[in-house]
Order: C-alpha cells, then sequence, then structure tokens
C-alpha cells in the first residue's frame, strides 16, 4: 500500500515543505513525521486509524478481531469500491458521476436476463454489460463534453434515465432463476458464473470480488499515475481552459473518464448479481453517494485537480470498516446514520488544509 | 390553410377517440392508484388486479402510478375524479394527505377501494388489507411450537423499522415468543433490502457461533441472510423464515430448499375486483376486510400452502 501513497506524497510536496517550513529547527525525523502527518495521505491515514481505533474499543465481544469480519469487510467494500475507482477519475476533472448506481442496476439485471434467462454464454454476457456500462457512461461523457451539459445535470439525468431501463427492462421484477414461460414455471440452476464470482480463494481467504476490485483499482491506478491520459485529467482538473491551451485533449479525456466510470459501474453491476443471485432493478440506489464519500474521505477534491487513487482506497477502508463496526455491534440504524455522519465531517475535516 | 386542415384533422381524430369506447364499451372503468411500483409487492398487487379483471369482460382497468409522491397520487385521485370512473381502488402512500382527495371522489359519488393501507377518517366504501401483527406472531408462535425448549438462538433481519409493517412484524413476533426459551441475540434493520440483509448476518455469523433461526422481515432479507451462511458454510441445520411469500420470491425460495417457511401477506389485489363486482351489482359489503394469511413449507407448497387460523 506504501506505493499507492507515494504517489500523492510527492504530488503535496509542496503543501508538505509548507509544513516542514513551520516545523524548522526541529530533529529532521520529527521533521519527515510532520510532513507525513500533515501530508493529505497522512491525513486521510488519520481517519482510517480513527475508525479503526473504534473498531478495536467496540470489539463486539471480539468479533472485530476475527479473521472473517475483515475479510468480509474487503468482500462488502468491493462493489462500493469499484464504483469509487471510477468517480476518482470523474471527480479528478473536476466532475461528478451520479448515475454509478442506476447503470449498474442496469448492468446488474442484463447479466442476470442473459445469463439465466437467455442461456448466453458467461463471457459473452460479461462482455456485452460491459460494453453497456461503457455506452451508458460515453453518453453523459459525451453530454458533458461536446453539449458542454454541467456533469451535476448530465449525470443526474443518466441516473434517472438507468433506473427507468433497468425497470423497464424486468418489468418491474427480480430477475431470479425463477423463469415463467407462459403458465409454466421453470426453476433453473444458478450459472455456474454466479458461483465462481461469489466464491473465496486461498483457502477462503480471499472473495473474487474482492480480486475483481483489486484488478479495477490497480488498472485505474496505473491510468492515472502512470499513463498520459492521467496526467491530463488532473491538468483539466487544476485548469481545464489552461490545460487546453497547453494542447491537452480536453474534449476527449474527459469522455473517457466517464467512459471508465460506465464500465466500472459494468463491472461493479456483475458483482452486485452475483452476490445477490439475482438482478434487481432496485439494486444499487444510493451507491452513488457512497462512492462519493469514499473519494473525498480519501482527500481526493471535489473542485478537481488533486487526488489519487491510493487515497480512494483509504477512503473505501475508512468506510468499508465503519459500517463494519456498526454493524457488527448491532448499532440501531438511527444512532448508525448519525454517527456516519459525524464520522464523515470528522475525515473531511482532518483533510482540510490548513496550511492556506 | 395549412393550419386549418390540421385543426379539421385533429378535431376528426377526437371525434374518433370520442365514438371509439361505444363499440367496444365495457360497463365499467375502474381506476387503480398505485403508490410505488418500485416493489416486487405493489407490482404483484397490481397483477393480481389485472388478472383477476381479465376473467370479467364487463370491466376495464386503467393503472396509475405515482411513483412514491404523495403528491403525484393525490393529482392522479382528482384525475380519476374528473374523468368520471365508476370506481376507485387505491392502495395509498400515506394516510393522511390523502384522505381528502379520497373524501372528495366519495362526494363525486364514485365508490372507493382501499387496499393495504388504510386512510385517516375512514370515509371509503371499503378497505382491505391484511395485518402485519398477526403475521408477525404466526411466525412467533410456529417457531416456537417447532423449535421450542431447546434454547434455540435467534437473528431477526428486521424491515425499515420507520415503517409500520417493519415495526408490525417485529412486535407481533415479540408477543408470540414471549415466555418461550427462543432468545434473540441479534437484532439489525436490513431495511427491506437483501444486500444489507446479507451484510448484517455476516456480522451476526462472525460474532455468535451459534445461530439456530433467522426471522427475515421479507423474503428477500431471509434469502440474503441464507447466502451469507452458506457462504460461511453454516447454512445446513439452520432455519430460514421470510414473509411476503410471492410466487417468483418467497415461495421460489420455499421450493428450492432455501427458506424453510414463508408466510404470505397477501395483496388483495383479486378480492378488490370480487368486491368491486359486488359493489356495481348493488350489494352491501362490509366496511373492512382483513384477509387470511397463508403458510408454505417444503411439504405444503405444491398443494399452495396451508391458511394460518
Amino acid at each position: 500500500m506504501l506505493g499507492e501513497i507515494r504517489e500523492p506524497l510527492r504530488r503535496d510536496a509542496g503543501a508538505g515543505s509548507k509544513a516542514g517550513a513551520r516545523a524548522g529547527g526541529m530533529h529532521g525525523v520529527l521533521q519527515s513525521l510532520a510532513r507525513a502527518l500533515t501530508s493529505t495521505a497522512g491525513r486521510a491515514c488519520l481517519g482510517l486509524v480513527l475508525v479503526l481505533f473504534l473498531g478495536v474499543i467496540f470489539n463486539a465481544d471480539g468479533a472485530f478481531f476475527k479473521e472473517g469480519t475483515h475479510r468480509d469487510t474487503l468482500r462488502q467494500s468491493s462493489v462500493y469500491g469499484i464504483l469509487a475507482c471510477g468517480m476518482t477519475l470523474v471527480m479528478l476533472t473536476g466532475g461528478i458521476d451520479l448515475s454509478v448506481g442506476g447503470v449498474l442496476a442496469v448492468s446488474s439485471v442484463s447479466f442476470s436476463l442473459l445469463t439465466m434467462h437467455m442461456d448466453w454464454p458467461w463471457w459473452l454476457a460479461i462482455i456485452a454489460c460491459l460494453f453497456l456500462g461503457s455506452a451508458l457512461g460515453s453518453a453523459s461523457g459525451a453530454l458533458i463534453s461536446n453539449a458542454k451539459l454541467q456533469p451535476f445535470i448530465a449525470t443526474l439525468a443518466l441516473m434517472t434515465f438507468a433506473r427507468g431501463f433497468a425497470k423497464y427492462i424486468t418489468g418491474g421484477q427480480k430477475i431470479s432463476t425463477y423463469v415463467t414461460q407462459g403458465d409454466k414455471v421453470i426453476i433453473k440452476q444458478l450459472p455456474t458464473v454466479f458461483k465462481v464470482i461469489d466464491s473465496r480463494i486461498l483457502g477462503g481467504n480471499l472473495a473474487i470480488v474482492s480480486v475483481i476490485f483489486l484488478v479495477c483499482f490497480i488498472a485505474a491506478w496505473i491510468l492515472l499515475a502512470r499513463h498520459k491520459w492521467g496526467r491530463e485529467l488532473y491538468s483539466i482538473g487544476g485548469n481545464e481552459e489552461a490545460a487546453r491551451l497547453s494542447g491537452v485533449p480536453v474534449r476527449m479525456a474527459k469522455f473517457l473518464a466517464y467512459t471508465f466510470s460506465g464500465l466500472m459501474c459494468g463491472v461493479a453491476g456483475i458483482c452486485q448479481a452475483a452476490q445477490e443471485t439475482q438482478g434487481d432493478p432496485e439494486a444499487g440506489a444510493g451507491y452513488e453517494l457512497t462512492a462519493i464519500a469514499m473519494v473525498a474521505i480519501g482527500g481526493t477534491s471535489l473542485a478537481g485537480g488533486r487526488g489519487s487513487m491510493g487515497l480512494t482506497l483509504l477512503g473505501i477502508l475508512t468506510i468499508g470498516y465503519l459500517q463494519k463496526i456498526l454493524s457488527i455491534n448491532a448499532v440501531a440504524e438511527a444512532y448508525r446514520l448519525m454517527i456516519t455522519g459525524i464520522i464523515i465531517v470528522l475525515a473531511v475535516l482532518t483533510q482540510k488544509r490548513r496550511s492556506r | 390553410m395549412r393550419s386549418i386542415t390540421k385543426c379539421i384533422f385533429c378535431a376528426a381524430l377526437l371525434c374518433l377517440l370520442a365514438v371509439f369506447p361505444v363499440f367496444s364499451a365495457p360497463k365499467y372503468t375502474i381506476g387503480m392508484s398505485q403508490c410505488n411500483l418500485g416493489e416486487p409487492w405493489r407490482v404483484q398487487m397490481n397483477a393480481d388486479i389485472k388478472n383477476e379483471a381479465d376473467k370479467h369482460p364487463e370491466i376495464k382497468m386503467v393503472f396509475k402510478d405515482a411513483q412514491n409522491d404523495v403528491l403525484q397520487q393525490r393529482a392522479q385521485v382528482e384525475e380519476f375524479v374528473s374523468a368520471k370512473i365508476d370506481l376507485l381502488i387505491i392502495s395509498p402512500k400515506e394516510a393522511q394527505p390523502l384522505a381528502e382527495p379520497v373524501s372528495k371522489a366519495m362526494s363525486a359519488g364514485i365508490p372507493v377501494i382501499v387496499l393495504d393501507r388504510d386512510i385517516i377518517g375512514q370515509n371509503y366504501t371499503e378497505f382491505i388489507g391484511a395485518d402485519n401483527v398477526k403475521i408477525g406472531r404466526a411466525v412467533g408462535a410456529w417457531l416456537v411450537k417447532n423449535y421450542g425448549g431447546k434454547g434455540a438462538k435467534v437473528v431477526e433481519i428486521m424491515g425499515l423499522q420507520t415503517s409500520t409493517p417493519g415495526q408490525d412484524r417485529h412486535s407481533g413476533f415479540l408477543d408470540a415468543i414471549k415466555g418461550s426459551d427462543l432468545d434473540v441475540i441479534f437484532r439489525a434493520d436490513a431495511k427491506w433490502l437483501e444486500p444489507d440483509a446479507r451484510k448484517e448476518m455476516e456480522s451476526a455469523l462472525s460474532r455468535y457461533d451459534k445461530i439456530d433461526i433467522v426471522y427475515g422481515h421479507n423474503d428477500p432479507s431471509a434469502h440474503g441472510a441464507y447466502i451469507a451462511a452458506q457462504a460461511a458454510g453454516r447454512e445446513k441445520g439452520m432455519v430460514f423464515v421470510g414473509i411476503d411469500s410471492l410466487p417468483h420470491e418467497g415461495v421460489a425460495y420455499v421450493k428450492q430448499g432455501i427458506l424453510t417457511a414463508t408466510f404470505q401477506y397477501p395483496t388483495g389485489g383479486g378480492e378488490a375486483i370480487l368486491q368491486a363486482l359486488k359493489i356495481f351489482k348493488g350489494e352491501k359489503v362490509p366496511k373492512r376486510i382483513t384477509l387470511g394469511s397463508r403458510m408454505f413449507t417444503k411439504d405444503n407448497v405444491d398443494a399452495g400452502g396451508v391458511a394460518i387460523p
């Protein structure tokens, strides 16, 4: 994980050196520690440590220390995490993608429909769903980059449309192994691909959905930190006009960012369907807000230009662990919502740059 | 010139539309205002109404979906009234705000059948609904009868606790297990949602080594809990019970051996049409009908379940 954090550390060198200058005269080690703690990554770590500390205190009769709890946390955060990967790229450009939950639902019901009811081979169904997700994402991308719609409006429209589309193709019902053909009712076998995606490897210690999440994460990280396109996204978020004048293909880069987010929704939808063993047209409602919170808690700025995948990972783990800790302690819903709100504020407050 | 042609064309079209119903007119038009078609149970309610109405050619159904919006539903009721339908079936979103539009329909001479949720003031022809407390109690009684006396540990995956059905299914259940040795060790609000139920059940599993019974306030919750237990390799010998019994959800889960039992929460859709026909014939109908529930287990599911007294 250190490798992933190194990126933001370097980018934040400016802020870090200011903090370092303030701490001037202190011992070198203390200085670098102060720099690490005041860097964006350091502060994002602080949020995670705070939440883990809560887990240690409220450990629910030791349930927090069981290996299974952590494995489940990673699995439960995976779908959100996959969405957050696409969301990070979009938010770096200064945009936002509200449509992720809706597009996830489209992908989820399509995957169930194609494999369960229409007996498509699994690989074809996966390709179709990834394509469908990307296509929906590219629609909002085109609206934003070419028709110059505000990202909030364009993705809000897509969110509504996609939810309706998911309901349309399913007729408002969940798509499961229970198939009605005319008057006859058939209960089909659950397709193998569902069982595979929802299984675990490494002696039951790593869920396949977590592996899928990690693959998406690494892909997004490489694109962002090591690819020209990633640099372009940062520069667009920093100052779009300046980026355009210095020859960055702004339209194309933004279009691709939303398309990538749509692709991630396609992946997340397949994972969601596999975990639910069905396609639910209501799936993913409200997930966009969780994904945005994860990215923002990590320290990626909503104004764009600042942030990284490493930070998003910290954000994903922070929210994931918070949900898990509240759940194992069987905290009532009302308190859960209030506590989550307070923790989000605390985490973002620690993020706030005091050096300005 | 062109606009005149357009006008004439439109007028002709309107005349045609106005005359058209005379040829194929069913005798009665029934308007159905559904508060939200986002829930499978309500989709089923509309399907039940349609199935029953299709058997009676004298009835023409018009369905409207208020998309979970009180004001939209209010507007729909008003539209139905001005369209002078013969009877209104409404499954209201909320008790208070829809009382006035419904009583306006009544004073316009349109009989109203209220489904599932009651309306404040009770100014309607007939109410048809089921009793969640009773069903929750039936679940509890059935569990005590079959699994009592062995110190069974129970996980309760609750429906949204700010909703009346969620509260009623909880209180009825508590009432029935009072005094028995069933021990509820873990209780969480999954808001009727399957993915949430799975997460909560995973927490219960990592916290407790012995869980015997899972009571889900709806079938998807029980199903989500089952998937969690299965992933942990602990589903064998665990009892999963849910409520609602939609044909493609709870009943299918029982057939597949996932749920041990499911208790029906009837939609009353079919009953509403039968009652409407009685009203059209001028027969007297009761002010209130409480629907009976059915229970499905592996043994009786193919025979259509058994009625609960």
